[in-house]
């Protein structure tokens, strides 16, 4: 019960939104009223424009996520265990840091046009350097007497590796995907606003290109609550994992 | 062996490999322009005064967005850590809005602003004050209460110790939180200018895009990401010198 | 004189409520009288309340039940006449040492030149001198102790409260200080109310030792202690010995129920 009332201020945003158009402080043009927009909302789900748009979405940002976790978690944990990869890539990365990865649209664009490609692409680029980072950091914090202890026992350099070193950069690595979850979001809705034919980013341009308000609300708001339901998924998922973090 | 290699000669060795790909004949010079071409571009560029024009008004849209954010995450930040109230309010608000990829709310924020610098900035100053106001809220709250007892003890009024003792002790990470909004200025600002199109650094890429101009393209990502480095730079700098109290750690004059 | 206390503590009691989990009685139903320039040791096991008592003189928790006045005026809220010195030194670490002492001092109405002048009295007084510049990260424990003590004293205030303010410290700095700190109150003397769970600490320091029971704390007993503080070998002298054995024993059974409670 605790848990729904902390959301209450939330009902309370949509109860002013609502009540601000109704009383005509506001035009409904440019601020459609909540039920509107659940309604607008609910017509596109039933025509089916959502759902296609949705998947083709969905299916950029896993596919570019998944790669970029598989990858970077790869080049990080190498980066943690081998010196001169680490003395070579590390200043790469402190670099590559601060550059706004969006920056990247218009060339994945160049080479791979407006479909599925360029955004995998891009998602894919730009979520690596949260997972590398993670997965480097988590390597190096494996302590010492863990990795002495395991040896000692008998373990191989593989060994230790395997069985040390990734159990304790899972925790730091989770929280790298975390991050990576969140910009690939705003990686797949910026690229997708921009240079794209299908997907939700490309839904809401199309509709507020049409003056279709009321939908291309509703499908902000669809976006924007995804992005938050998958962080909070997320969450759960990782907290199930690492229990024994407790 | 000691493996140390300086950030320039990391550079160096992309650069290098880069040439070396791009002069192979396995990508096509559309594809992959050589690092000579593009240095040759964004010198052109430079000359003409077109990357000044650009840079500087992705820069004011950017840090005047950033700005905003500062000032009023921090502010907002203070309320929400000392009033109870407003940390109910805010509180769902903030941990849900945090997630979302903000950027979709662009073309509703273009619907009610328009397609010039305010709206731009307003979607700047919306994606960017989330992690001030997250972190000043932290900072504040975790001010130490014997800090805030001394104060007080001495003669301090409520007021005075917020501006005297609350904002100094929590500046630490009100400035981590200043780190990550930068960035975020940066990037939110390049995505309105390539939605919107026109003057600055988004634009100019986006624009070299549709007329399939590599070099073009490929000079606007060097050229952000040396802006983005710079400023980041920049930033550590600032946080140096005012943390000054803080690294002072580092060297003990005890006795 | 009208031999009145200075400090009025009557059927004072508190309660911790906690955002979550139970209600825990800190002090029950306390009453203390303190005169003017007194040395009193609040000494108990960790939880007892000797804190709780001082935070409550001190005007930083609401007094609900009972009364604290100070020369008969009831206790609100902080102020300059109850100066406090806490374990963990809270020194501003964005000022420096001076920084630091200028801040109390800069609350009274006082011209820039006095400010300084006083602000240096108290530095050298404390032994740190030469060290006006340095930021609080850069000082040793007993350094920062000693900045936080002259910060409290620049003030002036007529009653001194200390909470465990040497128990951070490593037990050769900690000895020193009580000796300087005895030669300052000796040469200024102030109301001292003095926390602390160290008995021999107490009974040194202290004309009174007022011994607390374990949670919820009440007043098991008062004790003169009735040393000679001018001995140099006072620690070994059969005076003080048998003074610290007495008010242990007082103590133990307290400490040992203290400890049966924390492991429950």
């Amino acid at each position: 019960m605790r848990r729904v009332l902390r959301y209450l201020p939330i009902a309370l945003v949509a109860a002013a939104w609502e009540a601000t158009v109704r009383l005509g402080w506001i035009s409904p043009e440019v601020l459609p009223p909540p039920t509107e927009v659940l309604a607008a909302g609910w017509k596109l789900m039933r025509a089916g424009d959502l759902w296609a748009n949705t998947a083709a979405s969905l299916w950029r940002a896993g596919a570019g996520l998944a790669l970029a976790v598989v990858v970077g978690s790869a080049l990080g944990v190498l980066m943690a265990w081998w010196r001169p990869v680490d003395a070579l890539v590390s200043p790469l990365v402190e670099m590559l840091y601060p550059m706004p990865k969006s920056a990247l649209i218009p060339i994945t664009v160049l080479w791979l046009g407006f479909g599925d490609g360029s955004k995998i692409l891009l998602i894919f680029l730009g979520c690596m350097l949260p997972v590398t980072i993670g997965a480097y950091n988590g390597a190096r914090s494996s302590e010492q007497t863990l990795v002495w202890s395991a040896r000692s026992l008998g373990a191989s350099r593989i060994g230790v590796l395997r069985d040390v070193v990734l159990p304790s950069a899972l925790p730091e690595l989770a929280n790298g995907v975390r991050t990576a979850l969140a910009l690939s979001f705003v990686l797949l809705v910026s690229s997708e606003l921009i240079v794209a034919r299908s997907g939700l980013g490309y839904l809401i341009g199309f509709l507020g290109e049409g003056g279709v308000y009321d939908a291309m609300f509703a499908v902000v708001l669809i976006v924007a609550f995804l992005g938050f339901f998958a962080d909070r998924a997320y969450q759960a998922a990782v907290k199930r994992v690492l229990a024994w973090r407790e | 062996m000691i493996w140390r290699v300086a950030p320039w000669m990391s550079v160096l060795a992309v650069v290098v490999a880069w040439q070396v790909l791009a002069a192979s004949g396995a990508v096509t010079p559309f594809m992959l322009p050589g690092p000579g071409v593009v240095a040759e571009r964004i010198w052109t560029d430079l000359a003409s005064g077109e990357l000044a024009q650009n840079l500087s008004r992705t820069l004011y849209r950017a840090l005047s967005g950033f700005a905003i954010a500062a000032a009023a995450g921090i502010g907002l930040g203070v309320l929400i850590a000392r009033s109870r109230a407003a940390r109910w309010l805010f509180d769902p608000l903030i941990s849900v809005g945090f997630p979302m990829p903000k950027i979709a709310f662009l073309p509703i924020i273009t619907l009610w602003l328009g397609f010039y610098d305010v709206a731009k900035i307003s979607m700047i100053v919306f994606d960017s004050i989330f992690p001030v106001v997250t972190a000043t809220v932290a900072g504040a709250i975790g001010v130490e209460r014997e800090l805030l007892w001394s104060a007080r003890s001495v003669g301090a009024s409520e007021r005075e110790t917020l501006r005297e003792v609350v904002l100094p002790a929590a500046l630490p990470e009100i400035l981590t939180g200043l780190q990550v909004a930068l960035p975020i200025a940066l990037i939110v600002c390049i995505v309105t200018e390539m939605k919107m199109g026109g003057i600055g650094l988004g634009g100019a890429m986006i624009t070299a895009s549709r007329f399939a101009d590599s070099p073009g393209v490929f000079a606007g990502i060097v050229e952000i990401a040396i802006a983005g480095y710079v400023l980041v730079k920049l930033m550590a700098l600032a946080r140096r010198r005012l943390l000054v109290w803080h690294r002072e750690a580092l060297a003990p004059t005890t006795v | 004189m009208s031999g009145a206390a200075q400090i009025s503590i009557q059927g004072v009691s508190h309660t911790y409520r906690p955002p979550r989990g139970r209600e825990v009685l800190a002090l029950d139903d306390v009453s203390l009288d303190i005169a003017a320039r007194e040395f009193v040791a609040l000494l108990g096991p960790s939880g007892c309340g000797k804190s709780t008592l001082l935070y409550l003189l001190g005007g930083f928790l609401p007094t609900e039940r009972g009364a604290i006045r100070v020369e008969g005026v009831p206790v609100v809220g902080p102020g300059p006449d109850r100066g406090i010195v806490f374990q963990h030194f809270a020194l501003f670490p964005w000022k420096t040492v001076r920084g630091n002492v200028l801040y109390g001092l800069g609350k009274q109405q006082l011209e820039r030149g006095e400010r300084e002048r006083r602000a240096q009295t108290y530095i050298d007084l404390v032994g740190l001198t030469g060290f006006e510049e340095s930021y609080p990260a850069q000082l040793s424990g007993g350094m920062k102790q000693r900045a936080a003590l002259a910060r409290t004293l620049a003030i002036d205030p007529k009653i001194l409260l200390m909470d465990e303010p040497f128990g951070a410290l490593d037990a050769q700095t900690r000895s020193l200080m009580q000796s300087e700190l005895l030669a300052i109150w000796q040469r200024s003397p102030k109301t001292v109310l003095f926390v602390t769970h160290d008995v021999q600490e107490a009974v040194l320091l202290a004309q009174r030792v007022v011994v607390m029971s374990a949670r919820p704390g009440r007043v098991k007993a008062v004790v003169q202690t009735g040393v000679d503080r001018t001995d140099p070998h006072i620690l070994k002298s059969k005076a003080f010995v048998e003074k610290v054995d007495e008010v242990w024993g007082l103590v133990r059974d307290e400490a040992l129920k203290a400890q049966a409670e924390r492991g429950r």
